[in-house]
């Protein structure tokens, strides 16, 4: 006796605005009676602290009272019978109709910012008997606006346009990207580090440059370029780190949390000087999402750039951290505004 | 007993075939044509060629299993390529026993722990975990331990294929994270280079299992664009799909795979798998190649640089895959790694990867990587002008750079694969490119070799010979090392003597005597020396200009051991290629040559030997002193004193000496004392000859020789001695002596026996010396058998039947030889010898046949004697019953059927006295003949014919 919910997407994403669809299977060994099947969409963002910058105190707290973005219940079928064996009924909601006017973030994962949804089927069967139900996730990735959605229909609609404004809208409104990758220079050398650094390695002197987006698709790759230039100790590993800065309003105080989501090595020894080696990071689905400030909640994004320089006294084997300032490491941090794609 | 009487000219007339003249040759080539469409139409299969369409894949030894690509579009020919470049790179560096490999990856020889909430995790809800999933890939703790560990070649390549079938069992399970993670602990092996001369074969392996998980993702997601999720077909992808057919299902499937290695920390394993899932680019966008050119440039970033060579190999393999490509990439790599070389070859000693100090190491590894790339930069002819300035060689093909310096290792292996019209239609600037790339990495005189042996390819198409030559013989003379200077003059020799560059060819003769005197000459320089000289031998057809050419024969002096004797052979052979030598000196030179081979060559060894011996042989044959007889014996006296160890050599000089005999005679001069010595000099050298037989042989035709030149004393005595040699073959030539070398020798008497003919009778020892002698030694003889026994009596019975003739039926050419019929021409004792000869014969005959083992060939020595008595002898009453007797025994061996035995009956019938008319001993015959068996046949064949 179960019962499950097969989304219609493989993926399972969803824009707020488009139909949630699906099929409700139910597998039983005989037919029962029931008092409606009822499907309920339920997002909410859960706020934890856990240590970062948070004090004591707010740990205490632990977790924060979610904050709701959408809780609605439907009913899929009034109250009948379901026969033996392996029904499917399927239904079809939407979980937005523009009445609460509240904001959907995108489905998150992170440290102490979580942002899921989940929809819920419950087969009501009376006093007696518990009642079958499944939960299933679905992923939301933020809509494009409503009059934009508007236009883009007309777009689409209206081909007898003259040829210049379909020119204007596809340009102005649908651009194929919407933002244009800015890159920004970077130089690190033995000046720029706030750290202490090995004493060679201040004296003999180093330059790492290079360029890197500091606005990103969430569905591209973070793209850059590096160069070392010179280097008085030789270089043990250089590698890219994707940082996420989570902060959360806890009474007058922000919980900040910075974790590292992904490292990704982009030389691995004493690499050739003047030779450009390409930044290449893809962004890990769940784990990021469009760089969101809200009220009570912000997720930020930080892009560092670690060197490891080779040491004999030293064992610089370790992971590199952003967070941990050592001698043998140099790095720049800069901040990345994730956006979203289309 | 009596003789037949016979009359030889009327038998020939009546026995030979009727002879009609005919205008055009039978064996003549005008039926020809027929004959070769016979070939054609007859379904022939020669085992050795096969048919050309079916190439046979060759059996893969190693584990690397051949690669079937699933549905892959790659051009087949390429990875057949791949895959023999494999296994050559496996078979080039052996491995050792014994590998140390870094600590941080001896995990792989731990059994596999994988917890299974990682591998479900991300399917199920809410157990996501936060921040694990970044690290889920990479659950491998990261040892921190230093330093090395040792483990067997054995464990660690069976531990490989062990980790194969686990990533296809996992991955035919549906587990594909599984295959996926195992796949990156593969690809995370290649990061150590101390495993050295371990590496290619690592490598091999390797990426064997990076292939297939390319194949099988690929397969997955064509099938995932193919198919809908129920198994109804979507689409059907042709070979050269777009990327925007391709359903959205199976592009997030693929882009799930490029993110998931993409948050791959390490660098290494990353490339490794992106490139092993490189062609999926495909589903996902047509234009990816600026992809290809990012993995290129991310290669940069591996330091070490044996790893990074190997990955651009594999780079440049999985890129092959791609339907069309761009050659950009294979540039880049070049440029790349001339880039690592040139700080490789400017360190000293400097620590570059795990190669401390052992840069001919790295390099020789590296070397496999260079050469691939090579290869495929000029695998397209269209593109090569494209390619030569990419590579920034040149302007275009007809327009080189001749003196910018290049890693003398990558200009070895671009000069292999640059087209020969190319190389020399800019030949000096090529030469330029080597005379200023040199470095460790290659040896520069194998530049100048390659350069040489590329021109001399291109021969008709060079128009600066003789400064490319010049400027050559420059740069070789700077070389202090003799190997050097023989090993890059070696590749240009033919260039020289192709266009008779006199002048060239002496400066260098020169300076290899004098260099040669200087020193002490290594076994690496006698073998770029043999090449020189060789080239140099075959050059000429007449080996005068050979031996001509100053210091030619100074050198040849100075060579020694093995090198010389190829060299001798070499001059042998074109000597004797040639269809008579008659030049004294070049005679007195070839024989110093041939002398220095014999006393060079090991006679343990069969193959030398033979071939060595086969050769002065040769040669000995080809000298002609013409009309010189006396000279031309003289050589073959030193000639014999020269090869003393060549024993089949003593043959040919005694036919060479009987030859020569027969030429004196036929000049009609008085030279009989030349024709002695011939005798003489045969008389002296054969006893030296082991094999007996071959004695006998040589006796038997020296004694022919001397009979034709009149010296009956000399022929006796060489009889004689060829009789000797027939009692002492069993002794010495071997103990188990074949039915084959028995039945040679019995020939051989009978032969003798033929001959004896034209031998005038010996007074002292008497007429019937020699067939008695072979008679004796038929008893004496244990060895000979019945069968061998009964033939050679039946040639000793038609002799002496012959000999009773009285006029034999050939005689000697000499007029002082007399036969024996004038000889003993009516002489009573001579008959009677015959005839009591013959009895005894006879006796010995009938003895004989019973004591043959084979029933069957009783029965037809049976019927063999019962033809010759009967054809050599008066069939009286005695004799038939011997006959009758001997039929007899036939008829019971074989049968009453037999053909033979019916002609035999038939013939004997014809000279018995039956056939004469006496009817009355018809009955006493057929009585004789009366058998059980078939006695109608007997009546049937004893009926008189009428």
């Amino acid at each position: 006796m179960s019962v499950e919910i097969k989304l219609s997407r493989y993926n399972r994403t969803y824009r707020p605005n488009e139909p949630l669809e699906g099929k409700i299977i139910t597998k039983l060994p005989s037919s029962i009676s029931h008092r409606g099947i009822h499907i309920t969409v339920n997002g909410s963002v859960n706020l934890q602290v856990r240590g970062g910058s948070a004090g004591i105190i707010e740990s205490i707290y632990g977790v924060l009272k979610p904050i709701r973005i959408v809780k609605k219940s439907f009913e899929v079928q009034p109250s009948g019978k379901i026969s033996a064996g392996t029904t499917q009924i399927p239904f079809s909601v939407t979980f937005n109709d523009g009445g609460n006017g509240g904001k959907f973030y995108e489905t998150f994962h992170g440290a102490n910012v979580s942002i899921q949804y989940l929809l819920n089927v419950d087969v009501v069967r009376g006093y007696l008997h518990k009642s079958l139900s499944a939960t299933v996730e679905f992923i939301v990735e933020s809509e494009l606006g409503n009059v934009l959605q508007f236009l883009y229909n007309q777009f689409y609609k209206c081909k007898e346009l003259p040829f210049v404004t379909v020119f204007f809208f596809s340009t102005a409104i649908f651009p194929e990207k919407p933002i244009s990758p800015e890159m920004v220079f970077f130089y690190i050398t033995q000046d720029t580090q706030r750290h202490s650094l090995l004493p060679e390695l201040k004296s003999g002197g180093f330059k790492i440059s290079g360029r890197i987006c500091t606005q990103c698709l969430l569905s591209d790759p973070l793209v850059g370029e590096l160069t070392v230039e010179a280097s008085a100790l030789p270089v043990y590993s250089i590698d890219i780190c994707l940082l996420r800065v989570e902060s959360i309003m806890v009474g007058e105080n922000i919980a900040t949390e910075t974790s590292i989501v992904q490292t990704t090595q982009i030389a691995d020894g004493d690499v050739c000087h003047n030779l450009p080696l390409p930044i290449y990071v893809m962004l890990p689905r769940l784990l990021t999402c469009p760089t969101v400030f809200a009220g009570p909640f912000s997720v930020e994004f930080k892009v560092s750039i670690l060197v490891t320089f080779h040491s004999e006294l030293y064992n610089v084997q370790m992971k590199p951290d952003p967070r941990t300032f050592r001698k043998w490491v140099a790095m720049e941090s800069l901040p990345l505004e994730v956006v979203q794609s289309k | 007993m009596e003789f037949k009487a016979r009359d030889y000219r009327a038998e020939e007339e009546v026995y030979s075939l009727p002879r009609v003249s005919v205008s055009s040759h039978p064996l003549c080539s005008s039926s020809s044509s027929s004959l070769t469409q016979d070939h054609v139409s007859i379904e022939f299969f020669d085992p050795l060629r096969g048919l050309s369409t079916e190439v046979l894949e060759p059996v893969e030894e190693t584990a690397v299993a051949e690669k079937h690509h699933v549905g892959q579009p790659t051009s087949h020919l390429s990875s057949k390529e791949w895959t023999s470049f494999n296994k050559l790179l496996m078979q080039r560096f052996p491995v050792p026993k014994m590998i140390s490999v870094s600590a941080f990856i001896t995990w792989i020889f731990f059994p596999l722990q994988l917890s299974s909430k990682t591998i479900k995790g991300k399917k199920a809800i809410g157990e996501i975990p936060a921040n694990k999933q970044s690290d889920e890939l990479y659950d491998s703790e990261k040892s921190t331990e230093k330093g090395l560990k040792i483990v067997s070649q054995q464990e660690y390549i069976s531990r490989l294929h062990e980790l194969k079938d686990e990533i296809t069992r996992s991955w035919r399970s549906d587990d594909r994270v599984t295959s996926l993670k195992l796949s990156i602990k593969v690809a995370r092996l290649l990061m150590d280079t101390c495993v050295g001369q371990f590496y290619p074969t690592l490598f091999v392996l390797a990426t064997d299992i990076m292939d297939m998980l390319g194949d099988m993702v690929w397969a997955r997601i064509r099938e995932k664009a193919e198919f809908a999720d129920d198994g109804t077909k979507i689409c059907n992808l042709s070979d050269d799909f777009e990327a925007n057919s391709i359903c959205f299902e199976a592009k997030e499937t693929c882009n799930n795979w490029f993110r998931k290695i993409a948050s791959i920390p390490e660098l290494l394993p990353r490339i490794y798998l992106e490139l092993a899932i490189f062609p999926c680019w495909r589903f996902l966008r047509n234009d990816f190649m600026g992809h290809l050119t990012r993995m290129v440039m991310m290669i940069r970033g591996i330091a070490d640089p044996l790893a990074s060579a190997y990955c651009r190999f594999f780079l440049i393999h999985c890129a092959q895959k791609l339907p069309e490509h761009d050659a950009g990439h294979l540039v880049t790599c070049i440029s790349d790694q001339k880039i690592i070389l040139r700080q490789i070859v400017s360190m000293k000693e400097i620590k570059c990867g795990n190669f401390l100090g052992d840069h001919k190491l790295l390099i020789s590894l590296m070397e496999p990587t260079i050469e691939y790339t090579m290869r495929c930069i000029f695998k397209d002819p269209n593109q090569v002008a494209d390619m030569i300035v990419r590579l920034e060689l040149g302007k275009s093909p007809l327009e080189l750079h001749g003196n910018v310096p290049w890693i003398s290792i990558i200009l070895h292996y671009l000069l292999k694969e640059l087209p020969t019209e190319v190389v020399c239609s800019n030949a000096l600037e090529i030469l330029h490119l080597v005379d200023c790339s040199s470095d460790f990495s290659f040896d520069q005189c194998l530049n100048y070799r390659m350069l040489g042996l590329k021109l001399w390819e291109g021969i008709d198409q060079l128009n600066t010979v003789d400064a490319v030559v010049d400027e050559v013989i420059q740069a070789a003379t700077k070389r202090k090392i003799l190997d050097e200077y023989l090993k890059i003059l070696d590749a240009y020799i033919d260039i020289i003597l192709h266009y008779n560059m006199d002048r060239s060819l002496s400066s260098i003769l020169s300076e290899i005597f004098e260099r040669l005197c200087n020193e002490v000459v290594t076994e690496d320089e006698l073998a770029s020396l043999q090449s020189i000289v060789v080239k140099l031998v075959t050059h000429f057809d007449d080996m005068k200009y050979v031996f001509d050419l100053n210091y030619f024969v100074d050198i040849l002096d100075v060579m020694h051991g093995s090198s010389r004797s190829i060299v001798c052979m070499h001059i042998l052979t074109n000597a004797t290629r040639n269809d008579r030598i008659d030049d004294p000196t070049t005679v007195k030179l070839l024989f110093d040559v041939a002398q220095s081979l014999h006393d060079n060559v090991d006679f343990s060894y069969m193959s030398d030997n033979q071939q060595a011996e086969r050769l002065v042989a040769r040669f000995i044959d080809k000298v002609d002193h013409g009309m010189e007889l006396d000279r031309h014996l003289t050589f073959l006296v030193e000639c014999r004193g020269a090869f003393s160890s060549m024993n089949d050599l003593k043959e040919i000089l005694v036919h060479s000496s009987n030859l020569l005999a027969i030429r004196a005679l036929k000049e009609k001069t008085n030279n009989l004392n030349f024709i002695k010595s011939c005798i003489t000099f045969n008389e002296v050298t054969i006893p030296c000859i082991p094999s007996y037989t071959r004695q006998f042989i040589l006796y038997l035709e020296t004694a022919e020789v001397s009979l034709f030149g009149g010296l009956i004393s000399h022929s006796d005595g060489l009889l004689d001695s060829a009789v000797c040699c027939l009692q002492n073959v069993y002794l010495v030539d071997g103990l188990k002596k074949s039915n084959e070398d028995g039945d040679g020798i019995v020939s051989l008497t009978r032969k003798l026996c033929s001959f004896m003919l034209l031998v005038p009778g010996n007074l002292e020892q008497g007429a019937m010396y020699i067939p008695k002698s072979i008679l004796s030694l038929l008893d004496s003889q244990s060895w000979i058998t019945p069968k061998q026994r009964v033939r050679v009596l039946c040639s000793l019975l038609s002799l002496s039947a012959t000999f009773a003739q009285n006029e034999l039926p050939y005689h000697a050419v000499h007029e002082e030889v007399i036969g024996n019929d004038r000889l003993f021409l009516g002489d009573a004792m001579y008959s009677q010898e015959l005839g009591s000869l013959s009895t005894v014969i006879l006796n010995n005959m009938i003895d004989a046949i019973p004591q043959e083992p084979s029933q069957v060939m009783r029965g037809k020595l049976a019927l063999e004697s019962c033809n010759s008595i009967a054809s050599f002898l008066k069939v009286d009453d005695e004799l038939s019953s011997v006959c009758s007797k001997l039929i007899e025994t036939a008829v019971s061996c074989l049968g009453g059927n037999d053909k033979y035995l019916k002609s035999t009956i038939n013939f004997v019938n014809k000279q018995s006295p039956i056939s004469a008319g006496e009817e009355r001993d018809a009955g006493k015959l057929s009585r004789g003949f009366g058998t059980k068996e078939c006695p109608e046949i007997v009546k049937e064949g004893l009926r008189p014919t009428l």
